[in-house]
């Protein structure tokens, strides 16, 4: 580990929908295949160490290793061509835990548009993939970290529960009506793109897509054949709606189509089986005198948005119990940095007590005058078997310290002791694992 | 002991109970592992107790007030149980779990006193009648628990509330499932109960009014729940509807015949 790398620091630099508006953003939103290349490109402006980029739809990232705290001019003058603007004014930086918190909080959720979305959590893998080539130990860790402690917050708290959008509304209302959605049949009015979006969502349920009707019988065909269902005109529709248990209506007729007369012929020729009905058209397409009729949950638009509303509170309500797991990766993730910082002090110690133990020892052999060769061996070896001796304690204690977090305070205490020089703890070099093993088999062997 | 065991099964009753009620008062989701094992703890204490019991009484806890009440307290948490292992679904303790700890208690107020039963062929021939007509009300009353939340919940999706009765209870399939099986079990129970019954009655010439009427509506209740969805389709809120309302109504018949003129110290 050089002096150089022990001054490096973890640092994130980036614009988000929080600072920027969408048609800022989709100028700095790089493709999948752009990403490596680009983080090289801003490595070599910035003469980072390590670095990997977060972009996505909401939000463009990069988390850097950086050797000297000059980066982010580099980083801020690369976006600003990008932008054809000043992207500092409209962008964040974080750095050391407070940037490590950030990444934690944007793979969690917790920083997305809405509350806890599952999606972010694949980007930010995503993006660490893509960028493995120029990650090193630090990042590497870090967004490990980060990936776990999402998957900690998805299971451990409710941030990611209930629905989030109207369609997964329209889903968590047909559950709770059916339980599982397998093989239940469904029947679309109306063949525009909503109606196609909301149908995905259930087919993605298991629900069987049966019938898909519409006035525009080609539209009907098109969007039954993406679902595997049966076009039909509209009044050949309602001589089947008995055999469905979901009925999704997304038409653009100015009234009414779906009439309490048609619907209570349905609900008697159905017994007592409910049917679910989703009127996601606007206007409504389905009479509201419906929901009166047993038997038959009738929700519009806005019970759906009732629900997301409903579940969005919730979600809020359980950022507080997330951050706090997030305070805890965030304070284990920052023990981990401060135990790398121990491995250029017990190399330092170790170089400055084999210059005592050579000075000390040439100081002797003149004292001693002529010795044979094995006399000279017995006591360079004496010489070297002290001196593991008296840094065996140290080096175990250290590196001890470091483990249970208190690594920092105690490498400062040492090196003041042993007047191994000042270094920056706080900002000390990150090392890779492998470092970190050959020092400590270096310091082992030593003991022999 | 026997009081101490069944108090332990009474606190782990209602404990379950609060532990499955903890999402409607806070944001976490119901410790499902830690109801389930609160409630076997209870099975298991009680089942000790009524163990028990029967080494005191010299014979199984089935016959006088105070052992009946309990034995059914007792077949009510273990079919609870059994439905929620299976299930791995814990809100059913909310209505069952406290339900089958006030029987619990009002059999220790009651008290266990002995009362002379037939030994031999005659005695096995009455353990069996009161045994499967227990499990069987002990079904149903698990039937008349899953109806009841069938029709808040479908109370509530209709009123279109989306709040924690909502989001916690299961979905009303699943609770339609629960009901049309337990009364299935139900029906079993009590026909087989009422046929060893009748059969007993004929063989030792023995006749009691209140314990005929009673076992003789359950069992019509309960039959016409179970074939009115085997044979009439009926199913949803018509079948949660009628099997909470006969239940209740059984309830009260049997708390009406006690108050009228039940020998102290006998079921019935």
């Amino acid at each position: 580990v050089t002096a150089d790398e022990s001054r490096a620091s973890l640092v994130v630099l980036g614009v988000s929908f929080h600072t920027a508006p969408l048609d800022v953003r989709e100028k700095l939103v790089y493709a999948q295949h752009e990403v490596a290349d680009a983080v090289g490109e801003l490595l070599d402006a910035t003469g980072a160490r390590e670095g990997v980029l977060l972009s996505t739809c909401n939000r463009s990232e990069v988390y850097l290793v950086e050797r000297e705290p000059s980066t982010t001019q580099a980083v801020w003058s690369a976006w600003s061509a990008r932008l054809g603007q000043d992207a500092s004014a409209i962008g964040y930086v974080h750095r050391g835990s407070d940037a490590a918190r950030h990444l934690f909080r944007v793979a969690s959720g917790l920083d997305s548009m809405v509350v806890g979305e599952a999606q972010i959590q694949g980007q930010v893998r995503e993006a660490w993939e893509s960028c493995r080539a120029s990650s090193g130990a630090v990042l590497h860790r870090l967004f490990q970290s980060a990936l776990l402690v999402a998957g900690r917050v998805r299971s451990e708290t409710r941030v990611t529960r209930g629905a989030a959008s109207v369609s997964s509304a329209a889903v968590q209302l047909a559950k709770q009506i059916f339980g599982s959605l397998a093989d239940r049949r469904a029947m679309v009015l109306g063949a525009g793109e909503t109606a196609d979006l909301a149908l995905e969502c259930l087919v993605a349920e298991g629900v069987r897509a049966s019938v898909v009707a519409s006035r525009t019988f080609e539209r009907a065909k098109t969007l039954a054949a993406k679902h595997g269902a049966r076009a039909m005109q509209y009044d050949e529709a309602w001589t089947t709606l008995a055999d469905v248990d979901l009925l999704l209506c997304s038409t653009s007729s100015p009234v009414p189509i779906v009439t309490p007369s048609r619907i209570r012929d349905v609900a008697h020729a159905r017994g007592d089986r409910p049917l679910c009905v989703l009127d996601i058209a606007v206007p409504r397409d389905v009479d509201p005198v419906v929901r009166e009729i047993d038997n038959v949950f009738l929700y519009d638009l806005d019970d759906l948005q009732a629900v997301v509303q409903s579940s969005l509170e919730r979600r809020r309500n359980e950022v507080p119990a997330a951050e706090r797991l997030l305070d805890a990766e965030v304070a284990r993730y920052g023990d981990w940095l401060a135990s790398l910082s121990v491995v250029p002090t017990l190399t330092a110690f170790r170089a400055r007590m084999d210059d005592i133990r050579q000075r000390e020892l040439a100081q002797a052999l003149r004292r001693l005058g002529p010795l044979s060769p094995a006399q000279h061996a017995a006591v360079e070896q004496l010489s070297r078997a002290l001196m593991n001796k008296f840094m065996h304690d140290p080096t175990v204690r250290l590196r001890a310290a470091a483990a249970e977090g208190d690594g920092l305070d105690v490498v400062a205490a040492a090196r003041y002791l042993f007047a191994l020089g000042d270094m920056d703890v706080a900002t000390v070099a990150p090392t890779p694992h492998e470092e970190i093993a050959s020092a400590g088999r270096t310091i082992d062997s030593g003991d022999e | 002991m026997i009081a101490l065991a069944l108090i332990a099964a009474v606190l782990c009753y209602v404990g379950a109970a609060a532990l499955a009620a903890a999402p409607f008062v806070r944001p976490v989701a119901a410790p499902v592992r830690t109801v389930v094992a609160l409630l076997a703890t209870g099975v298991i204490a009680h089942l000790a107790g009524l163990v028990r019991l029967s080494l005191d009484l010299g014979q199984l806890p089935l016959f006088g007030l105070g052992p009946a009440l309990t034995s059914a307290a007792f077949l009510l948490a273990a079919s609870l149980l059994a439905v929620e292992v299976m299930a791995h679904e814990v809100t059913l303790t909310l209505v069952a779990a406290p339900f089958a700890g006030v029987l619990t208690l009002l059999a220790s107020l009651v008290g266990f006193a002995p009362v002379d039963e037939p030994q031999g062929m005659r005695g096995a021939w009455l353990v069996a009648h009161v045994a499967l007509s227990f499990a069987g009300i002990a079904a149903f009353g698990t039937a008349a628990a899953a109806g009841t939340m069938y029709l808040v919940q479908r109370h509530e999706l209709r009123s279109r509330r989306f709040g924690p009765v909502f989001r916690l209870f299961p979905p009303l399939a699943t609770l339609d499932r629960v009901n049309h099986l337990a009364s299935v079990v139900a029906w079993v129970g009590l026909t087989v109960g009422v046929v060893l019954a009748a059969s007993y009655a004929v063989v030792y010439r023995i006749v009691e009014g209140p314990k005929i009427v009673w076992a003789i509506t359950a069992w019509l209740c309960v039959s016409v729940v179970t074939f009115g969805r085997l044979l009439a389709g009926w199913q949803a809120r018509r079948a949660a509807l009628l099997t909470s309302v006969t239940f209740a109504a059984v309830l009260v018949l049997y708390l009406a015949m006690r108050a009228v003129g039940a020998e102290p110290g006998k079921f019935l």
